[in-house]
């Protein structure tokens, strides 16, 4: 129903040329579509309703209601807050264009030129005019003022929808018709806004009816934004009405930008107040920094002023290192602050001052004087508190190096010191012998000085301890504790020591008394033990006796050694008491070891069992004496009677002897009267028989009885048998050698006054008269007959005889020595003189080699026939023949050939030459003779 | 009355040292006579051992002899260092009567 009108509205802003070129295109389609000229009536009515209502009034018809100007002015009025001229009151034509001009006076005094839009359209109520007009209005009151860094209004309310829905990812805004068909762009506004409004999430791009309407009737309730467009008006369209859009987004942008501006215009308030606030702020700031830094300082100055020691090094250093971290971290920023407040009271002050202020008073106590001065007295705290920790520190030091050398003496002393309580204690010596017990006395004596090299270490102890207490040091009970501990022990160390030592020397006292016992008691155990066991030995002592006599002296013996068993017994209780007395002194002084005689094996129960064995034999002994008594009684009967036959048989049997020895000797009768007598006599012998086989008897009792010795008779069976034997062979021998001499007398022609010769002589010398001559009596009879056994040679009566001597000799040996012997007869004395004794007992032992081969020891009438028949015809030997060889060598050991030859005949001077060795001797000249040699080994002599 | 049956001794000695032992030997069955020794050098060493003249030999070098010199002195010469002699002696001290 409206017409098409050209507009002619121009700006005298600097974007109206562009603006133009939009208005074209927009008039253009806006021409084309009557939608939005319904739809821009719509919208700006409800705009200028929004505005009107503040004055009262509304309108119903945008053309008509306009036309009087009288509601225009208003709407004027209430958009710039600015009164416009008194309205005419005339209902004429005139009234109401001057009104209408009134109003379009005021628009352009606002800067806005109007084109061709004339007082007199709007009078008439041309749509296109009035709503042109609405527009202008709106874009200079609703729009123009939008101007975001310095663009166009439009441009500016554009970039305003931009940035606002920015965060919305389905809504992009690029112009003000169809980006905003979906109303998801309306609903972004508000969201932005006011999301308590609306809940974005849940709304959806395919339902723009929905969401505009939702939009619109939020505005509506909560943004007081009047509902300026139907929800179908936008979607029914294919582009809805730009300005109808703009003008509705400028209510939008009012309605949030108008709490904007009425926050700036809070800020501009709080901006003037706000120097105020700053000043109090800063105030505020004073008192709170004031207050934190006197708290500081209250808090911190105590702990300078604490001088209260640390027990450690570690703490204290620890101090040291809080008060080094005081000095570098925590004080230098409160110096800061200290500084700072002052600068900000100076300069709050000073603003105050500027600002025309009152100037600020601190509250009490928290004047800049009054941190001043509390400064000063943390200063003053502070001052001091180094030195004084440092000094601590070298005292604790100090006291730890003291304790440190307490702690390691200490337990130097300490280890020292342990177990040597137990080791005093012990009662080792109780159990040790002699000598172990002066071992322990040695250790002894070698700990005591140990101990006493402690006692300076002690000392030093305690001397620390003290200076440990004059120091202060912090574990002082401690110290004082080992300390004491130590001294403690030390005192009992003394104590024990001193005790060990008396109980050592006394132990050794009693033990060396108990040493000198055993000595003593080995002393004297040893002989008696030894007594004792001689005395058991001779107890029992397997006695054989053959007499009486031998019997009564054993009785007499025991009773001797009866007698000494008193002595004896007296002996043993004396070591007894020795023993005893070990023993007593062992269990009242409480040894306790197990003492062992080191001097003696012989225990005293051996000494007692031997004694017991000794008093148990002597009975037995009695008994047994007194036994072999009664058996020697018997004995001596048994000899009795033996020697009383004995006694008669043995002179029998002499006599019967010499009767045979004077049958032989008698001179005068013959031979065969002498054989007579014997036979007679060798008759009465062989009837004497029985007697002798009668004493066999009782010697056979005898030697049953072993009795094998006979006092009452020189004659023992065998002297009776040997006799008796003898009697027979004699009797036998002399008939034999009577016999013999018959033979004899008849084989070698001797006369019967020769045999008498021989005989006289023999029995001369049988002095005996036994038909025997023993050896002193040969010797003599041949002394008689000229054997001068002193000398060597047979000294015959006169020189005749030692010729006849000569004569025998020669014959035997070829006549050799005939001139030796011949001058001999010259040289008989010195020869006499020259032999010895030895020599004679030499050839008297040999001549009884010959006379008596069987060494019998007798010599028999026959060997005696014998020797002198030999003797007369071979009686040289070779120390005869040497003998006158050196007679003629003159008592040279040796002969000279010409000596042989001057003193022999030639004969026997050659023979002896040729034989005689030569002489090896000394000093012989040469070709002298051994004549020793040649003498002896003539008569088979061998020198060896 | 009875005779004394033991008038000779038999004496054991030990000559040490070399010949000449210092004696001289006589007899043997050679000469019809018995071993006899019928001189002690003084001074020697069968002096020393108390070898005395008239002593009897009867064994040398523990070898019993038969009586013959020759047998006799070839013993006594074969010993070196040391001879061991038994002889039997006359016991000059005649035997007590009982």
């Amino acid at each position: 129903m409206m017409t098409q009108v050209e507009t002619t509205v121009h700006y005298d802003n600097g974007y109206e040329e562009e603006y133009m070129i939009q208005e074209e295109e927009w008039d253009r389609d806006l021409l084309l579509d009557p939608a939005w000229e319904k739809q821009q009536r719509k919208t700006f009515t409800a705009w200028c309703n929004s505005h009107l209502r503040k004055a009262g009034t509304q309108i119903e018809n945008i053309e008509e209601d306009f036309r009087n100007g009288l509601k225009l002015m208003l709407l004027l009025e209430v958009i710039s807050g600015e009164r416009l001229p008194k309205p005419d009151r005339g209902k004429m034509r005139f009234h109401k264009i001057a009104n209408v001009n009134k109003a379009l006076d005021f628009i352009t005094s606002k800067g806005v030129k109007l084109v061709s839009i004339g007082a007199e359209e709007i009078v008439d109520g041309n749509v296109k005019m009035t709503l042109g007009m609405i527009w202008t209005i709106i874009l200079r009151f609703a729009i123009q003022d939008i101007s975001v860094e310095e663009t166009s209004a439009k441009e500016g309310l554009l970039l305003w929808c931009q940035r606002k829905t920015a965060p919305y990812r389905n809504v992009n805004v690029q112009n003000f018709h169809v980006s905003w068909k979906d109303g998801l762009a309306f609903c972004a506004l508000i969201h932005r806004h006011r999301p308590d409004l609306i809940d974005y999430s849940k709304l959806n791009k395919d339902d723009p009816l929905g969401n505009l309407n939702l939009a619109f009737d939020i505005a509506e309730k909560h943004l007081d934004i009047p509902k300026m467009l139907d929800a179908e008006d936008i979607i029914n369209t294919p582009k809805p009405d730009e300005r109808a859009i703009m003008t509705y987004v400028s209510c939008f942008y009012h309605a949030f930008a108008g709490a904007e501006q009425a926050e700036t215009a809070a800020n501009r308030i709080c901006k003037v107040l706000g120097v105020n606030q700053e000043n109090e702020k800063l105030m505020e700031e004073y008192e709170r920094l004031a207050s934190e830094l006197l708290e500081w300082i209250r808090r911190t100055t105590p702990w300078l002023e604490n001088r209260t020691p640390e027990k450690t090094m570690v703490e204290m250093q620890r101090k040291l290192e809080d008060f080094r971290d005081y000095r570098r971290m925590h004080k230098p920023p409160k110096v800061q602050e200290k500084c700072q407040l002052e600068i900000s009271f100076n300069t709050l002050q000073t603003k105050l001052r500027i600002s025309n202020r009152p100037a600020f008073m601190p509250s009490e106590g928290k004047m800049v004087s009054d941190i001043a001065s509390a400064w000063q007295g943390l200063e003053q705290a502070e001052k001091g508190y180094e030195e004084w920790l440092l000094t601590e520190i070298r005292r604790l030091e100090r006291l730890d190096h003291l304790a440190e050398k307490f702690r390691q003496k200490a337990t130097n002393h300490e280890t020292w010191a342990s177990g040597k309580e137990y080791l005093l204690s012990q009662k080792d010596y109780e159990s040790a012998t002699l000598t172990e017990v002066r071992a322990l006395l040695r250790k002894h004596e070698a700990f005591e000085s140990d101990l006493a090299a402690h006692q300076d270490r002690v000392e030093q102890i305690a001397a620390i301890a003290q200076e440990l207490n004059e120091l202060d040091y912090h574990d002082v009970a401690g110290v004082n504790k080992r300390c004491q501990s130590i001294c403690d022990l030390w005192d009992r160390l003394g104590t024990l020591t001193q005790k060990r030592r008396e109980a050592l020397e006394r132990t050794e006292k009693l033990l060396e008394t108990i040493d000198q016992l055993f000595l003593e008691f080995a002393k004297r155990s040893a002989p008696f033990n030894n007594w004792m066991e001689g005395a058991m030995e001779d107890l029992q002592d397997m006695f054989i006796v053959h007499t009486i006599e031998e019997v009564q002296s054993l009785i007499a013996a025991h009773e001797q050694f009866k007698a000494t068993l008193p002595e004896a017994d007296g002996e043993r209780q004396a070591i007894m008491g020795i023993h005893n007395e070990v023993q007593k002194i062992s269990q009242s002084y409480g040894i306790k070891a197990n003492i062992v005689n080191p001097y003696s094996t012989i225990t005293i129960e051996e000494l007692l069992n031997k004694w017991d064995k000794v008093k148990k034999l002597v009975p037995q002994r009695d008994g047994a004496l007194q036994e072999e008594m009664a058996r020697q009684h018997a004995h001596e009967r048994l000899r009795r009677q033996f020697a009383a036959q004995a006694n008669l048989i043995g002179p029998w049997i002499q006599t019967r002897m010499e009767e045979i020895g004077r049958c032989s000797l008698e001179l005068g009768g013959t031979l065969e009267d002498q054989m007579t007598q014997l036979k007679q006599c060798e008759h009465v012998i062989v009837a004497y028989k029985p007697n002798i086989d009668k004493l066999e008897g009782d010697h056979q009792l005898i030697q049953e009885s072993l009795v094998f010795d006979n006092k009452h008779t020189n004659y023992t069976m065998e002297h009776i048998r040997v006799g008796w034997e003898l009697l027979l062979t004699t009797i036998a021998r002399t008939i034999n050698e009577i016999e013999t001499q018959i033979l004899t007398r008849d084989a070698k022609g001797i006369s019967q006054q020769q045999m008498n010769e021989f005989r006289s002589s023999f029995n001369h010398f049988d002095r005996k008269k036994n038909g025997a001559m023993d050896t002193d009596d040969f010797r003599a009879c041949l002394i008689s007959m000229g054997y001068d056994l002193v000398g060597c040679f047979k000294l015959c009566r006169g020189m005749g005889g030692l010729l006849y001597y000569f004569q025998i000799f020669m014959e035997k040996h070829s006549l050799i020595m005939y001139g030796l012997f011949s001058k001999l007869t010259h040289t008989v004395p010195s020869l006499c003189l020259c032999a010895s004794v030895s020599q004679g007992e030499v050839e008297f032992a040999r001549i009884m080699m010959l006379v008596d081969p069987n060494a019998t020891g007798i010599v028999s009438f026959q060997s005696f026939i014998d020797f002198m028949t030999r003797e007369t015809a071979d009686t040289d030997t070779a120390e005869q023949v040497v003998a006158s060889f050196r007679i003629l060598a003159t008592d040279k050991p040796y002969i000279l050939v010409e000596e042989l030859r001057r003193e022999l005949p030639p004969d026997q001077a050659e023979y002896c030459i040729m034989r005689m060795p030569p002489y090896k001797g000394h000093g012989a000249p040469p070709g002298a003779l051994d004549y020793t040699a040649f003498s002896t080994a003539l008569y088979g002599e061998s020198d060896l | 009355m009875l005779a004394c049956q033991h008038l000779f001794i038999r004496e054991q000695v030990l000559l040490r040292g070399r010949a000449p032992w210092g004696f001289t030997l006589r007899g043997g069955t050679e000469h019809r006579e018995p071993l006899l020794i019928t001189k002690v050098e003084e001074g020697s060493v069968a002096a020393a051992v108390r070898l005395q003249a008239g002593d009897e030999m009867v064994s040398v070098n523990t070898v019993t002899l038969s009586g013959s010199r020759q047998e006799a002195i070839c013993l006594v010469k074969s010993s070196h260092n040391s001879l061991a002699l038994v002889v039997r002696r006359w016991d000059v001290q005649p035997c007590s009567r009982s």
